[in-house]
């Protein structure tokens, strides 16, 4: 396990303050920055769980065709060129020609013979063989298959009965969805599933089959008809006399079809590949577009994007005593062989990020800042809550995180960063104040240990150090919540004198300089009990 | 910030465009074999840039763009079928920021821009990978395949198992600049 941090969406407590981290359901608030998103208009971050999704396009992740949404119901949701899955491994089938018979004049033109082949044509498996020859399906042609396969997906008694039912419901809809918007609010009012019938047609059927009484294809109850698999005596004779697991089909097998299918493996039959979607996505409360791409199914490029990753400053978290670790590691590579196997058993619990009860870590946050302008950042952790009662006190952390207490800058993005490297020396020149500000943040650390500082400052970077105090009887994760709170200047396209804004921002309350905060989790490790430095194997 | 990942200096061959071959790769067909530029093909790679299509003239058989990463131990090789009657290779062609996990095998046709494939892959011959998909370790992804894009394929057979977030070309260029800024020679060779 590596130190991560991830950021925190509100969407799934009533309260802006996120839940503690040491409860296991509190992952379900963070995100990697990276997945999540961020409203202009509300101010907010969002993410995956929140967001409204629509759907923007319909594509065939196999031929990559783009079906328009208007065909995409009459062939329900599968594609409907030659694209075909293996029902036994779900890889793609290809479409290949039987053997040309062993004749003299084959032999003389091959060219003819490979190009059409002969028929009959069957699909096959690449990757595990299979072949629908097994099953029964081949075809005289190699082209327009999926239709050929629709053809049987309808025929099928569940299919039949299915659009039977949507037959008989379909006028009494309208009726009952109005009924139901009535009284419950919020639920739309339904128009019609059919747009091909009028409707005319459908207001004075209404009246008449209210009454009448569905009659229905196929008893239920009775297996006749139907495929097996629906659980009759047919089944339990297949079971009785199996010999191998594999003559039955796998649950994975078998729950891709729309109905109950036999549970023989041998009568799986190939599957038109199921389509996929583009999404666009909307902010939950604004409904302002944050997603929106664009229209050809396999470009990655968006019309809208708007992600967390630009507006909030990455932070990457490192801990020094691992990476030391590692690093012996490595050079161990290069020693004689009994060493090498000692130190690398003494450093891979370190290397792997855990940490001793009762000793004290130092670790490293560098924040990127994604925006032109420079910002000010400063660090809370979010203690516990207070506890009232007195047993309550025990549960507090296990450790006791340090952070440099004064706002700190992390400078703007400006394109040319990603040119040069480190060649940024001359950076430093004017920001002897910045580094006054710095230093007596040091000299207030001191008290509590030497790593809490501004520890290195290069283009849009800032890094600056934390440290952990891990109680004597800790255990369990180093895991903490973090308020991240930083101020930007939204209208100055100049960059501000970084020198004058740390006092600037704390002072004056210009109105063109906004604040954001957010909260974070930091997880740093696990905690090593003391009684037993080294971890077990495992 | 993250470790340097340092080589010896006498490792590494430093081409103009600033590509870094290790002496350790095996490079057959050099002069079928394009390089985009400050990409990485790191020791006991094997790149088949010999397996050339017939017929007269120049043929490029592997073309990589800027930023790649062939990982150690890659077998690169360029597909070859049947087609009426003539056996026969086809070119390879790999975009931008592509990088290659350790011990993969790639025989595919195409390969977009922002892809990553994990360690221990096996990508099948003619396979298609669109722009800013990802193969996890150990898949293997048969014959005749299309990745779409912003998908992760994972498993044997390789199956799509999610779309990946919408800022995935972002993060992939920003990981594969920084592979290329932090692989250094060695400052004093110890």
């Amino acid at each position: 396990m590596t130190a991560s941090v991830q950021y925190y969406c509100p969407c799934l407590s009533a309260t802006p303050h996120p839940p503690p981290s040491n409860l296991a359901s509190s992952s379900y608030s963070f995100h990697p920055l990276h997945s999540l998103f961020f409203c202009e208009e509300c101010d907010a971050v969002r993410c995956n769980r929140c967001v409204l999704v629509e759907v923007s396009g319909y594509y065939c992740p196999n031929c990559l065709f783009e079906v328009p949404s208007a065909s995409v119901r009459a062939e329900k949701n599968r594609c409907a060129r030659n694209c075909f899955m293996c029902p036994n491994c779900q890889n793609t089938l290809s479409v290949v020609a039987s053997d040309p018979p062993d004749t003299e004049d084959s032999r003389s033109s091959p060219i003819v013979i490979s190009t059409v082949g002969e028929p009959p044509f069957f699909l096959y498996c690449n990757h595990c063989r299979w072949d629908s020859a097994e099953v029964g399906i081949t075809f005289e042609k190699p082209t327009g298959l999926a239709a050929q396969l629709q053809k049987f997906e309808d025929m099928a008694p569940e299919s039949l009965e299915f659009e039977r039912l949507k037959e008989y419901y379909e006028p009494q809809l309208p009726a009952a969805s109005s009924a139901l918007h009535r009284s419950v609010s919020g639920v739309p009012n339904f128009n019609g599933l059919s747009r091909s019938r009028s409707s005319r047609e459908k207001g004075h059927r209404t009246k008449k089959e209210e009454e009448s009484v569905y009659s229905a294809r196929v008893e239920a109850g009775s297996s006749k008809g139907l495929a097996s698999g629906s659980g009759g005596d047919a089944d339990v004779d297949f079971l009785k006399h199996l010999e191998t697991v594999s003559e039955v089909a796998a649950l994975e097998q078998r729950w891709v079809n729309s109905w109950t299918t036999s549970l023989h493996t041998s009568d799986l039959k190939p599957f038109r590949i199921p389509l996929h979607s583009k999404k666009s996505k909307r902010c939950p409360s604004c409904r302002h577009i944050l997603i929106k791409p664009e229209q050809k199914a396999q470009s990655v490029k968006y019309k809208i994007k708007l992600v967390a990753a630009n507006y909030l400053p990455a932070i990457n978290v490192t801990l020094p005593h691992a990476q030391a670790a590692i690093e012996m590691i490595k050079r161990s590579s290069t020693m004689n062989r009994q060493n090498a196997a000692a130190i690398v058993e003494e450093h891979s619990s370190a290397a792997a990020g855990n940490m001793l009860a009762g000793k004290t870590y130092p670790f490293h946050l560098a924040f990127t800042n994604p925006l032109y302008d420079p910002i000010q950042v400063r660090l809370h952790v979010q203690r516990a809550v207070p506890a009232s009662d007195p047993a309550e006190k025990t549960r507090r952390p296990p450790f006791a995180v340090t952070l440099p207490s004064s706002a700190f800058t992390v400078n703007a993005y400006t394109e040319t960063w990603g040119l040069e490297e480190e060649d940024d020396d001359d950076m430093f020149g004017g920001e002897d104040d910045e580094f006054d500000a710095a230093r007596s943040g040091q000299k207030d650390a001191k008290a509590r240990g030497r790593n809490v500082a501004i520890i290195e400052r290069r283009a849009n970077i800032t890094v600056i150090g934390g440290e952990v105090m891990i109680a004597k009887e800790a255990k369990g994760n180093v895991k903490f919540n973090m308020l991240v709170t930083y101020t930007y200047r939204s209208d100055d396209p100049e960059p501000t004198d970084p020198s004058l804004s740390p006092s600037k921002s704390k002072g004056s309350k210009a109105p063109e300089i906004k604040t954001f905060s957010f909260y974070t989790v930091v997880e740093l490790g696990k905690i090593v009990p003391r009684e037993e430095p080294k971890p077990e194997a495992d | 910030m993250e470790n340097p990942v340092y080589y010896s200096r006498a490792e590494y061959i430093e081409t103009d465009t600033g590509n870094k071959v290790s002496r350790r790769a095996t490079i057959a067909g050099p002069q079928n074999i394009i390089l985009g530029g400050k990409t990485i093909i790191a020791s006991g790679a094997i790149i088949r840039g010999d397996l050339r299509r017939t017929g007269p003239g120049h043929a490029v058989v592997i073309s990589l763009g800027r930023y790649c990463l062939i990982g150690e131990g890659c077998v690169m090789r360029p597909p070859y079928k049947t087609y009426r009657g003539n056996f026969n290779y086809y070119p390879m062609k790999i975009g931008d920021h592509v990088h290659i996990g350790a011990n993969s095998i790639v025989e595919a046709a195409t390969i977009g821009n922002y892809v990553e494939i994990g360690k221990n892959c096996i990508i099948g011959k003619f396979t298609i990978i669109k722009d800013c998909a990802k193969i996890a370790d150990n898949t293997v992804v048969p014959p005749n395949t299309v990745v779409p894009a912003m998908a992760l394929f994972s498993g044997s057979p390789g199956r799509f198992v999610e779309d990946l977030p919408e800022s995935t070309s972002e993060m992939i260029e920003a990981q594969t600049k920084g592979y290329y800024a932090r692989f250094q020679p060695l400052p004093t060779e110890r």
